[in-house]
């Protein structure tokens, strides 16, 4: 089968020997949504240009649809479709006449160009602000309006760059409702980055963290939360005193990887809590403990990130920056 | 239509659309060479210091300060590819299914569009002020098209200075530190043959020269002894400088 993106070995060294990435091994199911995670300067951007054909990787091979992206430069942008992080439309002309350029650009057929662009503006929501110049617009319009333009030759791969930097909540789902339904009616390919795990975790099929330029996993991000193995139950008992007996009953059913008491409360970690909590409630019924409270947890992808990706730097720090970046991106579209 | 050519053509509509929308710098612009008229052509007339084969003063520099403006504009916006840089505008249009040839070539000529309505403000203006000019349509087209010819040259070796740009704070400075020495050391405002040897030799390696003698011929003195010679430098200078724009135009992007 054809991947959309099958990669190997990409590495890309900057002048003066800066390494943005260090060997990156990529698969992309086609018509799935791929969401790459990583820290600030993890190579996501790099990645993205490579395979873009923006730039050529220093060593490796890259294809999209089985098109190498560098022997095959010209085919690969026919079936392409990219939103960068930045701004990418001109502020100083309206929204049709951004769409009208692109479609020559492209060289989309004459007679069908106006139809086309209208249809896409209705699509995105965009026909009542189609007259007016770009520059009036909305953070959240502008990135619908370049997703219009990017989506305009309907492309098989659809690469965004950060798409929902900078956007506020209902805008963040305007754009994932449209960008879902592009899978859904086209098939299209959707290969973005992002901050948002909490948007990995809801919108996409596959996610891959990638940190210090190499791919350091991937996979759903159920199977991601899931490989952690860390769902806790957290159980508190009144003040009544859980035995070593007890406690070996639980430690010996399948499920449980550990248990340990602190102050009244029992921690028993297990691989998945939903199926692990009644064999525990079981053996503490039978001892006869009377159970005050439960609560299980489950990690997120931000544990998962963190996991991966968060060895570098303190995650107070991380965070920090990251939010500083969003500011001055949120600045930047206005 | 070939695909580059259609891209080249896209690039320049968007240009006049851009225009439509926000026309104050074309005016802003036009202060300049209108201030070199008004002023120093009327005044230099005056005086007559300076031997123009018995045409005004003022005639005489009217093609000169129609390719100064070309030059200024020329300049200023292939230079306006650093900011570029930091927008997405230009990643995306390496997305498109465009050679870097083609969006050179585009980015170069769409600065032609903007040059050729700075010319054709400065135009009532010389008439007002008295510039005969050859009434002949046909000469004007030719003259016309080789302002807009040298304008995406100038573009194109702007784009190659920028791209030896680490930031873009000195841009300002470095337009003109290019602009005004291509300006002085041709023959826009005074005869070759009155000036020191070395500025002689710099002005014979000068493509603005080779246009201002074509469009002062075509315009004013109907001289055009030179033309087939001015035209075969400056296709020469816009292939070389699109060559060379092309291939510096990956530092810009990496």
């Amino acid at each position: 089968m054809t991947f959309a993106i099958d990669a190997k070995g990409l590495e890309k060294v900057y002048k003066g020997n800066v390494a943005a990435l260090a060997g990156v091994d990529l698969e992309v199911k086609a018509g799935d949504i791929f969401a790459l995670l990583g820290p600030n300067g993890a190579g996501k951007t790099t990645l993205m240009r490579i395979l873009t054909t923006q730039f050529k990787p220093t060593s490796g091979e890259a294809h999209i649809f089985g098109l190498d992206v560098v022997r095959e430069g010209g085919e690969v942008r026919k079936v392409v479709g990219y939103v960068p992080q930045e701004t990418s439309v001109w502020s100083d002309i309206n929204g049709y006449e951004n769409l009208l350029i692109y479609a020559k650009i492209y060289g989309l057929p004459s007679q069908s160009r106006k139809e086309v662009i209208y249809d896409m503006l209705e699509s995105m929501g965009l026909r009542a602000a189609a007259e007016q110049l770009v520059k009036t617009y909305s953070g959240g319009m502008i990135r619908k309006l370049e997703i219009a333009c990017a989506m305009l030759i309907r492309p098989k791969i659809l690469f965004l760059d950060e798409p929902t930097l900078g956007l506020d909540p209902a805008a963040r789902i305007a754009v994932w409702k449209k960008l879902a339904s592009f899978k859904m009616e086209f098939g299209t390919t959707v290969f973005f980055s992002t901050h948002y795990m909490e948007e990995a975790n809801a919108y996409s099929d596959e996610v891959a963290i990638i940190n210090m330029g190499k791919m350091v996993t991937s996979g759903t991000a159920e199977e991601l939360k899931h490989s952690l193995r860390g769902e806790l139950i957290k159980v508190s008992v009144s003040d009544h005193h859980v035995d070593e007996h007890t406690l070996g009953l639980i430690r010996g059913l399948k499920q449980v990887n550990s248990v340990v008491v602190a102050d009244a409360t029992l921690i028993v970690t297990v691989e998945d809590a939903e199926t692990a909590l009644p064999g525990v409630m079981d053996v503490l019924r039978s001892a006869e403990i009377p159970v005050v409270r439960i609560a299980t947890t489950k990690p997120t992808l931000d544990d998962v990130f963190l996991r991966y990706a968060g060895t570098t730097r303190a995650p107070g720090a991380a965070s920090t920056t990251e939010r500083v970046e969003e500011e001055a991106g949120g600045d930047h579209r206005e | 239509m070939n695909d580059s050519l259609r891209v080249v053509l896209a690039m320049m509509e968007l240009e006049l659309r851009r225009l439509r929308n926000d026309r104050t710098e074309v005016y802003t612009r036009a202060v300049q060479p209108v201030l070199w008229l008004a002023v120093f052509g009327l005044v230099f007339s005056e005086i007559h210091a300076i031997p123009t084969n018995g045409i005004p003063y003022i005639d005489y520099i009217t093609p000169g300060v129609m390719l100064q403006s070309v030059l200024f504009v020329a300049v200023l916006y292939g230079l306006t590819l650093v900011w570029e840089r930091d927008t997405g505008i230009l990643k995306k249009l390496l997305v498109a299914p465009a050679s870097r040839y083609a969006i050179v070539i585009g980015r170069s000529m769409s600065s032609g569009v903007r040059a050729i309505i700075q010319v054709l403000i400065v135009i009532p203006v010389a008439l007002l002020l008295g510039v005969s000019f050859i009434p002949n349509p046909a000469y004007f087209v030719v003259a016309l098209a080789i302002l807009f010819v040298i304008s995406g040259g100038f573009a194109a070796l702007s784009i190659i200075v920028a791209s030896l740009l680490k930031t873009r704070e000195r841009f300002m400075g470095i337009g003109q530190a290019l602009i005004l020495p291509l300006f002085f050391a041709s023959n826009a405002l005074y005869p070759i043959a009155l000036m020191p040897h070395a500025l002689q030799v710099v002005a014979v390696f000068n493509p603005l020269t080779y246009a201002v003698d074509a469009v002062r011929g075509l315009m004013i003195t109907g001289n055009l002894a030179l033309l087939p010679l001015d035209v075969a430098v400056i296709a020469l200078f816009d292939i070389l400088m699109f060559a060379a724009a092309s291939l510096s135009f990956r530092k810009i992007i990496e």
